[in-house]
């Protein structure tokens, strides 16, 4: 399968490089300079991740991010040469799914992106945990018999913690499993992300009764 | 030794106050006890006087007598005559006696005691001895009150001392300490307003200056963050350009391949360069999220786990803090020993009391003596020969200061070099 990336990029030196590094990935890439350019490809052709740079000009990076999540859960990794907490915060607040800070290796990118189009695994079993109902081959969460929209990185997270069965994951665990990382991973990619998690399967994602925090080593699900 | 002026001052209060007092409870204790004993002996020449008289008349002594320590003595001619506590006539003072009236102060069987002596009208002597052990008392007792209030105001004096000076010299310590934050790195630090106008005007020069430089300071990280950041979009499309190109490595051979390896590795280096500059720059403005606990013994091993196996010698410990930047600790403590070292040959986390250690060792040629500050400080000696940035064990400071730790290196016996990273224990545990 030949894995569609969209790259979102105004800085036309970059987004050449990239988008050499990433073919010889063997990704199949296409361009965008602008938000306005990205958004309308994005309905016409059928890609499997796109990839976002913050600083746009017009319209801006984060808001790019948050109109394709209302769309549908398309994978999203932005790319941003801040790294300041906040706007990597912001960034994965509005919905992406991954990010990576300049200067990254193409490489880099594509393990990220590899992690994100991964097929699901083979066919397995429904879980129940508390109200929830999770269906791993059709990719979807009922709560109490109403659907819940994850997106797919969220889905892929419960899974992983449903399928430990009360167990607890470690942080390393969730990142390796979830997004791929090699190496130990940003914990604010985890934290935001269990934070959209809670908001969608909690009752009070303040006061957790499911996707409880196990301070000082990981998560569980509370079986 | 020179005292400290606290001292001086407190001194000097106490022993002035010493010298005054002491000075007027000598005058006070020296009129009191003149002018009793004058009294006395005013009263006991008159009653003698009249005594005599009645002696001359009645030669029953005994109705005479005016106290238990009092005593009556005629010496006569024909004999002596006594009364009242016994007195061996020798033992009194013979001027006294030989030449009535007279009167003198003596001790008599160790007791003191005022003799007055008249002359009879048969030529006998008629001699009282008046017992002073009243007198006596009162003026012990009052030199002792004086003595006691002469020490209580010398101690109050100092005290008094002390407490002033404490007080001028506030501002002062005030002002010391915060140029001792502000040497320490902490360029927050300021002055308290002062309502003493001359340490107002101390207080709001010293205040701009160390705004100046707070000021100065941000300005010059920001400034490095800028740099980096401009520096990050070009970066971009350097590494990736180079490593398109070190993919089709094979089709440069020679001269041209040497020098697109040279290239791409030096690229390579310059984007750790950056990172780490923006890291360092970053690392002196943000602020930490909330800490949250972290065993440090899982952390070293996770870490190490990525990289080439070292051997490991971990206690359970749990820290509180920022997971980031205990990683980068770690890693960047790994990278040295690789970089300078040949690489670590023990990583250990040992609790010790209230605090945990963590000691990254090796064998390489360790870090002399007077390097040992230096080679935490940006840019270090040294950094510029190797492959790193320069950067890592300034950040490894930066970071273990943000963890409110300490960071040192030390000799390893028989070589190499030991850094040892020093963190408080989560307050639970300690």
């Amino acid at each position: 399968m030949c894995v569609r990336v969209l790259l979102v990029e105004d800085d036309e030196r970059i987004r050449q490089a990239l988008c050499l590094a990433l073919s010889d990935e063997g990704f199949n890439v296409g361009e965008a300079g602008s938000g306005e350019e990205a958004l309308p490809r994005l309905e016409a052709e059928p890609f499997d991740v796109v990839l976002v740079d913050l600083t746009l000009p017009g319209m801006d990076g984060l808001e790019v991010v948050r109109t394709l999540r209302e769309r549908g859960d398309l994978p999203i990794i932005v790319v941003t040469a801040r790294t300041d907490a906040r706007d990597v915060i912001a960034g994965l607040e509005a919905g992406a799914d991954d990010y990576v800070t300049k200067p990254f290796l193409a490489g880099v990118l594509a393990a990220r992106v590899r992690a994100l189009v991964r097929r699901r695994g083979p066919g397995r079993e429904a879980v129940r945990v508390g109200a929830l109902e999770i269906r791993p081959q059709e990719g979807v969460v009922h709560r109490a018999g109403e659907r819940v929209h994850l997106t797919r990185t969220e889905f892929r997270l419960l899974l992983e913690l449903a399928g430990a069965a009360g167990r607890i994951v470690t942080r390393e665990q969730l990142l390796h499993k979830v997004w791929g990382y090699d190496y130990f991973g940003d914990t604010r990619l985890l934290d935001v992300h269990i934070r959209r998690l809670r908001r969608k399967i909690e009752v009070n994602p303040d006061d957790p009764e499911l996707l409880l925090t196990v301070r000082g080593s990981g998560y569980r699900i509370r079986s | 030794m020179r005292l400290t002026l606290r001292r001086r001052v407190t001194l000097s209060f106490g022993f002035g106050l010493l010298v005054v007092t002491s000075v007027l409870a000598f005058a006070t204790w020296n009129l009191a006890t003149g002018s009793m004993l004058r009294q006395r002996e005013a009263s006991a020449t008159r009653q003698a006087e009249v005594n005599a008289r009645l002696v001359e008349r009645s030669p029953d002594l005994g109705t005479l007598l005016t106290g238990p320590d009092s005593a009556i003595l005629v010496l006569g001619p024909a004999g002596t005559r006594t009364a009242g506590r016994p007195v061996d006539p020798a033992r009194l003072p013979a001027g006294v006696v030989e030449h009535p009236p007279a009167t003198a102060r003596t001790t008599v069987d160790g007791l003191p005691a005022l003799v007055v002596t008249r002359p009879l009208a048969d030529g006998a002597v008629y001699v009282e001895l008046f017992g002073l052990q009243q007198l006596d008392r009162t003026s012990t007792s009052l030199s002792a009150v004086l003595i006691a209030g002469t020490a209580g105001s010398a101690l109050l004096g100092a005290a008094l001392g002390s407490w002033v000076s404490n007080r001028a010299l506030r501002p002062l310590a005030e002002l010391s300490s915060a140029a001792g934050r502000i040497a320490g790195g902490d360029l927050h630090a300021r002055l308290p307003d002062q309502d003493d106008p001359e340490l107002a005007a101390l207080a709001a020069e010293f205040n701009s200056t160390a705004q100046a430089l707070e000021r100065r300071a941000l300005r010059d990280a920001r400034f490095a963050s800028d740099v980096s950041h401009e520096l990050r979009s070009p970066l971009t499309t350097m590494v990736n350009a180079g490593e398109v190109l070190r993919r089709r490595g094979d089709h440069l051979p020679g001269t041209a391949g040497t020098a697109l390896e040279l290239l791409t590795s030096e690229v390579d280096r310059f984007a750790r360069l950056v990172a780490d500059l923006l890291e360092i720059s970053r690392a002196d403005q943000t602020d930490d999220p909330a800490p949250e606990e972290i065993a440090l013994d899982v952390l070293v091993r996770t870490v190490v786990a990525t990289r080439a196996p070292v051997p490991l010698d971990l206690e359970h410990a749990v820290v509180p803090g920022d997971r980031r930047r205990l990683e980068r600790v770690v890693t960047n403590l790994l990278d040295n020993a690789e970089r300078h070292a040949g690489g670590a040959v023990l990583v250990s986390v040992r609790v010790l009391g209230s605090r945990v250690r963590l000691e990254v060792e090796d064998a390489g040629p360790g870090v002399p003596e007077p390097l040992r500050e230096e080679v935490f400080e940006r840019f270090a000696r040294g950094a510029a020969a190797g492959p790193g940035s320069g950067l890592g064990l300034a950040l490894v400071r930066e970071h273990v200061h943000r963890l409110g730790g300490r960071v040192w290196v030390e000799d390893r016996s028989p070589r190499g070099a030991r850094f040892v990273v020093e963190l408080v224990l989560r307050s639970s545990d300690g």
